[in-house]
């Protein structure tokens, strides 16, 4: 696992639906059709906040992160939504606070989230971000605010790892 | 160290004295999964059945078939198939499997076939909903994209959560039921004032509570961004479970002094019969508000509001009336139990009588399986939620009541207070 991260911060403030705002849902059944199957996750990258910013997808750079305020991923425990920021290339989400749904489908699909309070405040779209896992802290390089987070343990660094957890089911997968 | 009960559920089955919010960690849950059979796409089974699979205990793994139920769903009968080949190959026994005729709206066989029991931890594969099975004093919450990696792994993980405690106190007013209670918090909390915690249902006003009214208050854990939902088990709950089941259980409860990461008082004896008014989940008003205003169709049921409790609510509504000529209400039990209870006291007359149709078990409306909303239709309804297209059209508008204001309503063709019909 790489332990230190860099990226630039895309901040969208307010309640974020897994359902609507970060990836709408009738998304994953226009996919189903057009795929035959489950649609990957790069398959909804295109479509990640596209209902607020509709050119964010194409925009975003490789390893970027999002940045978001209370209740990130509000809504249903429906994965698409993490798959989507995922299958765009965001490297992770730092946000004050996430539905636990959300956080638990991120990480168990190998995508980072931090709950950092004080993190959206401090930081506008563009600031360079660093992310050290290893000692648990988020530097933003432009404005050199810095928080502490409570450190990952070796498990969930092992699925992150992965690419998700079903990357470490071996022989019995 | 003192405790709340969600603390000493996890500590238990993660072997540890004590935790806190905020720790991750693995935990070895000894409790059944429950499945639904319409989604097995989405949780990897075909990718199961060609990689000749493991699971960790194939006899503890339950599935439902009803989540869609008879419908004329080509997605329900795909999934049906696809749940019996997946469970064949896996080696889970047949017996485990909840057909249509058994079965209901997953969350619900779950509570009424006790496999959350109290004190333990309990998973369901996805939907959030499950919260609803916390009344039993569980800790129970939905694996989601992890389902297929816990039923090989046998193991998960969790980051506990900080808790939520709500009191809620006072007698209930006319007309305010369950539904309005839980409404309430999510207005005085907003949308994400439980974010990532679960939120502990307690006070004079849930002591009282029938098992129905618990349910459905901690089926919405979600929409205040609460992980899930619990009650500290009490005589109420005992009875109910061991009414149901010889399983041995082990209660755990909060510890007096235990500190919570924050504490709502809500004054039930002070509230209204509110309704949701669309497109927001959060925008709640007393139901004076929005008297008067047009509906086409209305729904009364999901694991929500598709209890015997909001069937007897309905019923009370609607005895002896005719629904508005031009509204369709759709009463779907959420169980075949709760089919029976209706059947048994006389309520499935009544709505018949009203022009009411009742489909057999299954999630109704929510999600738009059964009688999807067309773009210009205006929907009441005990569903969960109401964002645009949950229904049906993304064009129709999805009012969220308790079961009375959505039978008052049916009946004069446009939203009603029901307490006139209550008395």
């Amino acid at each position: 696992m790489e332990m230190q991260l860099h990226g630039n911060a895309w901040c969208f403030g307010g309640l974020l639906d897994v359902d609507w705002e970060i990836c709408p849902r009738r998304v994953k059944e226009e996919l189903r059709q057009l795929r035959g199957g489950e649609p990957s996750d790069e398959d909804f990258g295109p479509y990640c906040m596209s209902m607020v910013d509709p050119t964010f997808a194409e925009r975003v750079q490789q390893g970027d992160f999002l940045v978001g305020e209370e209740g990130f991923g509000y809504g249903h425990d429906h994965h698409h939504a993490c798959q989507s920021i995922k299958g765009c290339g965001v490297g992770a989400v730092l946000c004050e606070s996430s539905t636990t749904y959300f956080l638990r489908n991120s990480l168990n699909l190998g995508l980072l989230v931090l709950e950092v309070p004080g993190i959206f405040a401090a930081t506008s779209t563009g600031d360079a971000i660093h992310i050290d896992l290893e000692n648990g802290t988020v530097t933003n390089a432009t404005t050199s605010w810095q928080a502490e987070f409570t450190k990952l343990p070796d498990f969930l660094l092992e699925i992150l790892a992965a690419g998700g957890v079903n990357n470490l089911l071996g022989k019995d997968r | 160290m003192a405790m709340t009960i969600v603390e000493k559920i996890l500590a238990r089955a993660a072997s540890r004295e004590t935790v806190a919010p905020g720790d991750y960690l693995e935990i070895t849950p000894t409790s059944n999964t429950v499945l639904a059979a319409h989604n097995g796409r989405a949780k990897g089974m075909p990718e199961m059945i060609a990689n000749g699979s493991k699971l960790f205990d194939p006899e503890r793994v339950m599935v439902v078939d009803g989540h869609i139920g008879a419908s004329a769903s080509h997605r329900a009968a795909e999934g049906r198939e696809l749940s019996r080949q997946w469970m064949a190959a896996m080696g889970v026994p047949s017996k485990n499997f909840f057909r249509l005729g058994r079965s209901g709206i997953e969350n619900m066989v779950s509570v009424e076939q006790c496999w959350a029991l109290p004190g333990d931890v309990f998973f369901q594969g996805a939907n959030g909903h499950i919260s609803t099975a916390g009344a039993l004093g569980a800790f129970v919450c939905a694996l989601s994209y992890e389902t297929r990696a816990y039923l090989i792994r046998g193991k998960t993980w969790v980051k506990v959560p900080p808790t939520l405690r709500v009191n809620a106190v006072g007698e209930p007013p006319p007309g305010v039921y369950p539904r309005d209670v839980s409404e309430a918090l999510l207005q005085q909390i907003g949308p994400t004032g439980a974010a990532g915690s679960i939120i502990e249902w307690g006070g004079d006003y849930i002591e009282n509570l029938s098992m129905d009214g618990r349910l459905a208050i901690c089926s919405q854990a979600l929409f205040s961004a609460g992980w899930t939902a619990i009650v500290n088990p009490d005589d109420t709950t005992t009875n109910y479970v061991q009414s149901r089941t010889t399983a041995a259980f082990d209660p755990l409860v909060s510890d007096p002094d235990a500190k919570f990461w924050k504490t709502v008082t809500i004054d039930v004896s002070s509230l209204e019969p509110i309704v949701v008014v669309p497109p927001s989940r959060w925008d709640i008003r007393p139901v004076d508000a929005v008297v008067g205003q047009p509906v086409t169709k209305g729904f009364v049921g999901s694991d929500a509001g598709g209890w015997l409790d909001d069937l007897r609510l309905a019923a009370r509504v609607l005895e002896g009336k005719q629904l508005h000529d031009e509204v369709v209400l759709n009463v779907t039990p959420g169980t075949v139990e709760v089919l029976k209870g209706a059947l048994q006291e006389g309520l499935l007359e009544i709505f018949f009588d009203a022009g009411c149709i009742v489909p057999t078990p299954n999630e109704g409306m929510e999600c738009g399986y059964n009688l999807p909303l067309e773009c210009d239709d205006v929907c009441i309804a005990t569903a969960q939620t109401n964002y645009p297209g949950r229904m049906g059209s993304e064009t129709a508008d999805i009012y969220l009541s308790n079961a009375a204001v959505v039978a008052a309503s049916c009946i004069e063709g446009k939203i009603a207070d029901p307490r006139p019909y209550l008395k």
